[in-house]
Parts: C-alpha cells; structure tokens; sequence
C-alpha cells in the first residue's frame, strides 16, 4: 500500500465520522435549534435516540400497584394499529424521510444502525398508546375510538412537520389529561372490603365499577408523565435525516 | 469515535434493550429484586438459598408448619425447586391431616405445590427417611383421598390411622 493510499484511506475515513444532522422541513424552533447547537456528531442520533426510546417501550406498559409493586401491561393489539398509523404519518409529514434512514447509498452497518433506530421509535410509539388508553371498558372503546378518528383524519390532511408535532402533543396530551388526572379521580382507593368501598366513597366506587376501572397507585401517572416527555424529547431530537 | 463504532454499539444498545424489554414484559417481576432472580431463573443460574432451605426443613421436623413454610417461601421464591416444593406440599398435608377430619384449604394448597413438583421433575422422589411419602404422586393421592367425602370416611377403626 502506497503512502497515497494511506492517506486516501484516513481522508475518507475522517469523512465517515462526520454525520450532519439536516434540519426538519418547515420547522422554525428546529431551525433554531441547529442553529444555536449544529450537531456535527453521530452520538445523539445513534446513541441518545435508540436509549430514549427503549425507555419509553420500558416505561410505557409499566403500572404500579395499590402495594407499589409492578404491573407490566403487555400493549393491545390496536396500540400497534395506532403506531404503524402514526409512523406512516411521520414519513408523510416529512418529521422522517425514508430514503435518509434508509439508502442504498449508505453502509450495510449503517442502514442496520438506522433501522434499529426506526424500530425502537415504533416499539416506543406502541408502549406510548399503551400508555395512554385506557386498559379495558368502556373508557378504552371511547379513547380508541377518539385516537383512531384523529389518525384517520390526520392521514388524508396536508400539514407540515411542526403542525404535526403540535397535533400530536396536543392528542397526547388530552389523553393523558383524560386516563391519569380524570379516570384516574374516579376510581376510589383499594379498600378492605366492598361495602367499605361503598360506604366510604360511593360515587367513586360505582365509577369504578361502571367504568371497569383499575386501582393503580398514585405512582403510576407519575411514570407515564415521565414517559411521554420523554418520547416527545425523543421525537424532538430525531432529525428528517442522516445523510452525510 | 469511528461513526463505524457508533453504528456497532447502537446496534449492540437496540439489541440489550429490546432483550431487557422482552424479559420484563414475559417474566412480569413485581419488585425490583425479583428482577435479578427472575434474571437468574432465565439464565439458568437459579439456586435456593440453602440456609433457609436447612432452617425450614428443621421447623418442618419440629411440626412447626407455618415457620416451615415461610423458610421454604424466602428458600425458594420462584418455586421452581422440586425439593422444596415438596417439603412444601408435606407440610400442607402434615398440618391439615386429622384424625377425624382434614383441613380441606390446607389439603387444596398441598394439591397444588404437590402438581408443582410433577410439573417440575415428573420423576422426582425424595431421599429422607423419615417421610413415608416418597414421590409426588403418593402424596398428590393422599391428598386427594383426604379431600373426598366416601364410605370410608364414617369407619370407626379410621381414628386408628396414623399420620403418614
């Protein structure tokens, strides 16, 4: 090997390290925030965004007990309905560009890297709609019904990337306001027994058993409060693509 | 760092995390130390602690039932040792036994720890002398034989049998 050679070599190997980061189509804040902070490096996207979002799939199903134990809540089969939907609207908004994550042009390991990424971005996705609906009854039928009216619409709409965030914040938002402040207020404590349940909170109690309400800890809302922050962070930091 | 690097221990996070993910969601821990001992149970490296074992095996020679069966509890808390289970199941029957009557809760609760045993080690059979019960199946029956209501049960000359 000639000492041209070489040197072609570690040019084209000093060029690889470099993964600009574009910025969303339409997005002012995001503008912004390249502008303030130019990502120059791989590791937020490679190593910030697949930990985030392993600790959304983590947290998403997880409930704490009357007893502060765990409960993992493994997701419903229309949660990965709900996700593919939001994913699809995601490549469609432009937030992701499939042919930045995914290319002929890049690596073998890169592609695989980037699709890894998708993937925990879609399982994160799913724990968060798992998260947010309501376990069973009547409240899972009514926000279901809610979630999937706002998908369904959102696909058929023209809208930027920004205007999509907001929207989803916002649905995100609302549900969570809906299962963990309000549900969460009219299921009545654990108590010893039935009559004691009744008589000391009655309203409560008939919720709870009209509604089909689970008794969770007070915890729990705290965690899934953590959670969809966190999967907003993560949206936030994923870029339109990884292009060099 | 290589961005080569990067991609290999991106990989390397997505693939820990999603095992981690798995785990937790097929196991269902419900403490935080149940994590680590269903983590052993599924690599394999899952033992009693033999210090509670010894313990509960003394109470359970000394008929102390109940110490026994917490001893046995703290042992083995997956309930996957057939030695144990068993001592479990013995003891549920030792203490429900009567001779004019059995305790059927305590009989149904020896019924199932006596099925854990079977479902653990089908084969199993264990070596202690002082038990006159040997394998899960001659307990499982007697236990059974303990829960039904028969002809039998209004003999007279059963107020001569011996706890076995």
């Amino acid at each position: 090997m000639t000492e041209n050679d070489e040197k072609a070599i570690e040019y084209i190997d000093i060029e690889e390290i470099e993964t600009v980061v574009e910025p969303r189509a339409g997005s002012i804040a995001v503008g912004k925030r390249f502008d303030t902070a130019p990502t120059s490096s791989a590791v937020p996207i490679y190593i910030v965004l697949p930990i985030v979002f392993l600790a959304v799939t983590t947290l998403g199903g997880m409930r704490l007990a009357a007893d502060n134990s765990f409960i993992f809540l493994k997701p419903a089969l229309i949660c990965l309905v709900f996700a593919a939907v939001t994913l699809v609207l995601f490549f469609r908004s432009g937030l992701i560009a499939v042919d930045g994550w995914l290319s002929e042009g890049h690596t073998m390991l890169r592609n695989a890297a980037n699709a890894a990424i998708l993937i925990t971005m879609f399982a994160a996705t799913v724990q968060l709609f798992n998260s947010l609906l309501p376990e069973h009854g009547l409240p899972f039928w009514i926000v279901g019904f809610c979630f999937f009216w706002t998908l369904w619409n959102n696909l058929f709409a023209n809208f930027d990337t920004q205007r999509l965030l907001r929207r989803l914040a916002a649905l995100f938002g609302l549900a969570f306001v809906v299962k963990y402040l309000v549900l969460a207020n009219l299921t009545a404590p654990e108590g010893t027994s039935w009559l004691q349940r009744m008589i000391e909170n009655p309203g409560r109690e008939t919720f709870t058993w009209l509604l089909d309400l689970p008794r969770y800890g007070p915890g729990t809302g705290y965690i899934q409060f953590f959670t969809l922050i966190l999967y907003l962070i993560g949206l936030y930091l994923t870029p339109t693509s990884t292009k060099k | 760092m290589n961005s080569k690097y990067i991609q290999i221990l991106t990989l390397v996070i997505v693939f820990a995390g999603s095992a981690f993910v798995v785990f937790l969601y097929w196991t269902e821990p419900r403490t935080i130390a149940e994590v680590s001992v269903k983590g052993q149970v599924v690599l394999g490296t899952y033992t009693i602690n033999r210090a509670e074992f010894d313990q509960g095996l003394g109470n359970f020679h000394r008929d102390e039932f109940i110490a026994a069966r917490a001893a046995f509890d703290r042992a083995d808390p997956q309930k996957r040792d057939a030695i144990v289970q068993f001592y479990t199941a013995y003891s549920y029957y030792r203490q429900g036994w009567g001779r004019i009557s059995n305790d059927d809760a305590l009989f149904r609760a020896g019924v199932e720890a006596a099925d854990r045993v079977t479902a653990i080690e089908p084969n199993f059979r264990i070596a202690d002398d002082s038990l006159k019960m040997k394998t899960a199946y001659e307990l499982r029956a007697e236990l059974d034989e303990g829960l039904k209501i028969t002809l039998s049960d209004f003999n007279p000359l059963r107020l001569t049998r011996e706890r076995k």
